[in-house]
């Protein structure tokens, strides 16, 4: 599916998202490879049931195994039987910052992946696709480091008391003046933890007798946040405006489902990027939807913040829209301000009641100072209020990264999803081999990658995801484009079938959608 | 591989059979099974008719009516531990177009299974209980039935 929309003018820039459709050859192939993974899984498991292998995994003792069982094997047999032979892709011990560069001590398995030694060797500057280090900001030496040194020795380690009642700090309101300036909102409130800023403050916003509109590919916080909060949840495809607009329709005319009573409150719930798929949310679409039927919209720019639009603002000002059409503007600080946290911004009436009955502000500890600082230093420096251009370089930068990097991976001929304005890059490599070999081979070239299989993704879209940074000098990327060029020609990863498309950039009147397949 | 595993899809069991290319592959796969078994030199043909028709009824029972669960921790609480496969597919609701395709393949190899043993009285009977085993567990009304408490925990 390729998409590129000129919507009249709603959109200022076109919006190109492709999606590329897998090969039927490799679905088969990538079925194939599940079946046989699952026959020798239910051989492996006959054979240490009768004791002719020896078994690996934690197993009752003698005198429980006629109790009835604490755990059912069953939900076991993808971990130990597909997971475990490819488990040294994941939870790889570093040990310096995650930066642009990283290092990684070496582990060796002598019982296939049951347990590992570690020789002693540490891989030295393996690159680092993997981190959300957007901006690069995960460094250790450096002028936020300084100052959050100096406000560690000054504030202390933690708070230890939540926001309401010793935890508010002057750093704390510093903070909140500087992120409401930073989005363009009327105020903002700040909390210690990114999923708990999603998964409390929804239950505060909406209750039962409202409704939910949430995409399909919304983060874990999102979902648990909805399904706290007690109200109806309708799920619409993802990033499908049609869909949307269809829920919408139904919601305000049919009403609450019995009674037929007007919902108290619609929200709609969308991130800026997703980051499985890479895609941007269509949000001149969104606003003009819920303008049209009076709904409410909760922006999640936990990965957008920082890495789109030309001043580093987010998703909002990528697509030159004004703050004030989306009601809730939430992010986190952990991906390009190289801290933790979350925020919310939005009106002061909005926020003012945030403070008083959100889960996280009575209940939850409160950022501890020299986090805080870093958000603030880091914050100032995209800003450009440090007296430097750092900031500005840095955003410039990772924007050329991005459109370098997916440009020259579309020409090798690898299928990536999403919008090619997105730091987030997927490399589809569909069959359950190659995930593990991907991973290995990009190590063994000292590129340190990440790779998702299924079930955190559909049975046949298992991919690799780069992160790109404002940290990659071109260098690191040519390298790493060479070796990734290399690993797909090892491995046939070359599956696209697109030629490169020249963009199109004349005005059209109405509606287009340029597709090849819905 | 739980990396990130953060989405709205609760239970990704009720999608696989819905996905591009998995009917193809189980045609496929039953068509690689029937030339496996015709090419064994014993084996006439309405006897490798009738083995692939009791093998590929017996592996759809065993797969989708006899296992319960998930191979997988799913965040859904449980809801789906002792539930078959066939229970699972599409979260309950009925007569979707996995549902049906599933259905109709096993009728449709009944067919071909009992033109080509020239309707012989014991293969009748062997297919045609096979294919009962394999139907009756696909009704709509015995979704979650469990027959003398065979199966239930």
């Amino acid at each position: 599916i390729n998409h590129i929309v000129h919507n009249g003018g709603l959109y200022k820039r076109p919006f190109n998202e492709a999606f590329e459709e897998t090969p039927m050859l490799v679905a088969v192939l990538t079925y194939v490879g599940y079946g046989v993974l699952t026959l020798f899984g239910y051989l492996r498991d006959f054979m240490r049931q009768w004791k002719i292998e020896k078994c690996q995994n934690a197993t009752e003792r003698e005198e429980q195994k006629d109790f009835v069982p604490l755990y059912q094997d069953f939900e076991n047999f993808y971990n130990r039987n597909l997971y475990m032979r490819i488990r040294d892709s994941w939870n790889r011990p570093i040990c310096s910052v995650p930066g642009a560069k990283v290092d990684m001590m070496e582990r060796v398995s002598h019982d296939y992946n049951w347990t590992f030694t570690y020789t002693g060797r540490v891989i030295k500057d393996v690159i680092n696709m993997g981190s959300y280090n957007y901006l690069g900001f995960a460094q250790k030496a450096g002028t936020c480091q300084e100052a959050a040194a100096k406000v560690l020795s000054q504030y202390g380690a933690g708070v230890c008391s939540t926001r309401q009642e010793m935890g508010n700090l002057d750093k704390h309101e510093e903070l909140e003046k500087l992120v409401a300036r930073f989005l363009g909102v009327e105020s903002a409130m700040a909390y210690g933890m990114g999923f708990a800023t999603n998964s409390m403050n929804i239950p505060a916003l909406v209750g039962k007798g409202c409704l939910i509109l949430s995409d399909e590919l919304n983060h874990a916080s999102l979902v648990l946040g909805a399904r706290l909060s007690g109200a109806t949840i309708r799920i619409f495809k993802h990033n499908n405006m049609q869909s949307l607009e269809k829920l919408l329709k139904d919601a305000i005319v049919h009403g609450q489902p019995r009674t037929r009573r007007p919902w108290k409150k619609i929200l709609i719930l969308v991130e800026g990027i997703y980051s499985m798929e890479g895609s941007i949310v269509r949000l001149p679409e969104v606003i003009a939807l819920k303008k049209k039927y009076k709904s409410y919209l909760y922006l999640d720019e936990a990965h957008s913040i920082g890495a789109l639009g030309p001043g580093g603002r987010g998703v909002v000002e990528y697509f030159g829209l004004s703050p004030e059409d989306v009601d809730v503007m939430m992010g986190t600080f952990t991906k390009s301000f190289g801290a933790a946290g979350g925020y919310i911004g939005g009106k002061k009436e909005l926020i003012d009641y945030l403070r008083t009955y959100s889960h996280s502000a009575v209940y939850a500890t409160s950022l501890s100072p020299p986090v805080v600082e870093q958000i603030i230093t880091s914050m100032k420096c995209i800003m450009g209020e440090d007296g430097t251009t750092v900031g500005k370089a840095r955003v410039q930068q990772l924007a050329e990264n991005t459109r370098y990097f997916r440009r020259r991976l579309k020409e090798m001929g690898f299928i990536i999803y999403g919008n090619e304005d997105s730091p987030v890059v997927p490399l589809m490599l569909y069959m359950p081999a190659k995930i593990g070999a991907f991973g290995r081979e990009m190590l063994k070239r000292n590129i340190g990658v990440v790779v998702v299989g299924f079930p955190a993704t559909p049975i046949i879209e298992s991919r690799a995801r780069f992160c790109l940074s404002a940290a990659h000098t071109k260098e690191m990327l040519d390298t790493a484009l060479k070796e990734i060029n290399e690993v797909g020609d090892l491995l046939q990863l070359k599956y696209s079938r697109h030629r490169l498309v020249p963009l199109l950039d004349r005005p059209f009147d109405e509606t287009t959608y340029e597709e090849t397949e819905d | 591989m739980n990396v990130g595993v953060a989405h709205s899809e609760v239970n990704p069991n009720t999608r696989v059979m819905n996905s591009r290319g998995m009917w193809l592959t189980y045609a496929l796969g039953v068509g690689m099974l029937h030339i496996v078994l015709l090419s064994i030199p014993f084996f006439s043909v309405p006897v490798a008719w009738t083995l692939t028709n009791v093998i590929h009824n017996l592996g759809m029972y065993v797969f989708l009516h006899a296992v319960k669960g998930t191979p997988f921790e799913t965040p859904d609480q449980g809801k789906a531990r002792l539930l078959t496969h066939w229970e699972q597919l599409d979260y309950g609701v009925q007569f979707t177009s996995s549902r049906k395709f599933f259905t109709i393949c096993p009728i449709i190899l009944y067919f071909l299974t009992s033109f080509y043993t020239k309707y012989d009285p014991t293969h009748f009977i062997l297919n045609t209980t096979s294919l009962l085993t394999v139907l009756i567990p696909k009704l709509p009304q015995l979704h979650g039935v469990r027959l003398f408490g065979i199966n239930k925990y």
